[in-house]
């Protein structure tokens, strides 16, 4: 509350903060607990960044910082900001996501606007999420480990790829075309019975489990896991376990603790 | 107007763990929408477009999967380059896997984004939990 008891004599309550920027809007990173503090030093979105803290309503509060500038946001250091203080918090106490770029014109609205409206809700959210944290498993196929695979499972690819060999490429796309459709047939095969597999290994280590979609054509397994903290060493041996089954075939990593941003879901408008 | 990672106009020349490209996949689309909430107090802010995702299945896809198979072709044919090589890095990544993959990949998310934010990693419980400190605790 003493956050916003500065409405309207701000620049006397807050000395030595007079020189401030006018304030466009404060961002909103999620919502988490109000017995939290927030680190000092912690920096978040905008240029210039300016310091994260808490605005705090019952038994909740919502992870803010000033924006002081107009500009465009979502550059690379703006999203790895959102993603690092959210990480960051979830590692040590639940906290609810805000997908990025949420801004709102200040505290007061955060409060009267956000919080108190839905403090019930997103409360009995962070309890369920108490003692938990989201960890992303993601493989990636070895290309040409992979390659090797297909082209000695399907015959016809090495088929087509020594006939368009001998004609110039201009007269070949469809060829070519045949040979990639006959590869991510194949790969995607294989990245829904990898996936089928790392998903029964490890789904049961944590309280939740999604597959993701894969970003990236390679990809094997993209699998988010809603798993208790303290099972954190669990995890980490059966990831490594897979990874050691798939050793050369495909690069395991795991990601996390990270918020939980796909076990966090927005009901639907209306 | 488009925000992509670096080097982002191949598919194949993508950086495979750039700490930016694992920022986008997870974040993206991800976490609670605002406008559910709140409907008259948001601030419109210019966000630029973030669309670093990959079609899987398109024709620039195809295209590339057949120069990686034509590729793949040319370096087993040509000399010692080939299988030998293969197995090499198999064996390599085979041994390395092990202490690599996994671990590291929590080192890198929990250890360095902490690091990142709060400075360096203190040994008391007081500072290491500054992030998200309990009142009540410690």
């Amino acid at each position: 509350m003493a956050e916003r008891a500065a409405t309207g004599t701000s620049a006397a309550d807050r000395p030595g903060e007079e020189a401030r920027p006018q304030r466009v809007g404060t961002y909103v990173y999620g919502i988490v607990p109000s017995d939290v503090e927030v680190a000092e030093d912690a920096r978040g979105v905008g240029n210039p960044p300016h310091p994260v803290t808490l605005v705090r309503h019952g038994e909740i509060g919502a992870l803010v910082s000033d924006l002081t500038s107009k500009g465009p946001l979502g550059t690379p250091d703006d999203l790895v900001a959102h993603e690092q203080l959210l990480d960051a918090t979830a590692a040590e106490v639940p906290v609810l996501p805000i997908r990025f770029g949420a801004v709102m014109p200040g505290p007061d609205e955060i409060v009267d606007e956000l919080l108190a409206p839905h403090h019930d809700e997103f409360s009995s959210a962070l309890k369920e999420l108490e003692g938990r944290a989201q960890y992303v498993v993601r493989g990636r196929y070895e290309e040409r480990t992979v390659l090797a695979e297909v082209l000695e499972e399907y015959p016809e690819v090495a088929r087509l790829r020594d006939q368009i060999r001998e004609q110039p490429e201009e007269v070949t796309r469809d060829a070519r075309i045949q040979i990639g459709e006959i590869v991510n047939a194949a790969i995607s095969a294989r990245r829904e019975a990898d996936t089928q597999a790392a998903y029964d290994a490890l789904a049961p280590l944590g309280v939740m489990a999604a597959v993701r979609e894969p970003t990236h054509e390679l990809d094997a397994v993209h699998l988010a896991l809603l798993v208790e903290t303290e099972r954190q060493a669990e995890l980490e041996e059966a990831v490594e376990e897979l990874a050691g089954q798939w050793a050369g075939r495909v690069t395991v990593r795991l990601l996390g603790p990270l918020a939980a941003y796909d076990f966090i879901v927005t009901p639907a408008a209306g | 107007m488009t925000v992509q990672p670096a080097s982002s106009g191949g598919v194949a020349q993508r950086p495979s763990a750039s700490g930016l490209a694992d920022v986008i996949d997870t974040i993206l689309d991800k976490g609670l929408v605002l406008d559910a909430y709140v409907r008259v107090s948001l601030v419109g802010i210019e966000l630029v477009t973030i669309d670093a995702r990959i079609v899987v299945a398109s024709v620039d896809t195809y295209l590339r999967f057949a120069e990686a198979v034509n590729r793949l072709d040319l370096a087993e044919s040509g000399n010692q380059q080939g299988l030998p090589e293969l197995m090499q890095n198999m064996t390599k990544s085979g041994a390395a896997g092990k202490s690599k993959g996994a671990v590291q990949g929590v080192l890198e998310a929990a250890g360095d984004k902490l690091q990142d934010i709060i400075g360096e990693p203190a040994p008391d419980s007081e500072r290491r939990s500054a992030r998200g400190r309990r009142k009540g605790e410690g």
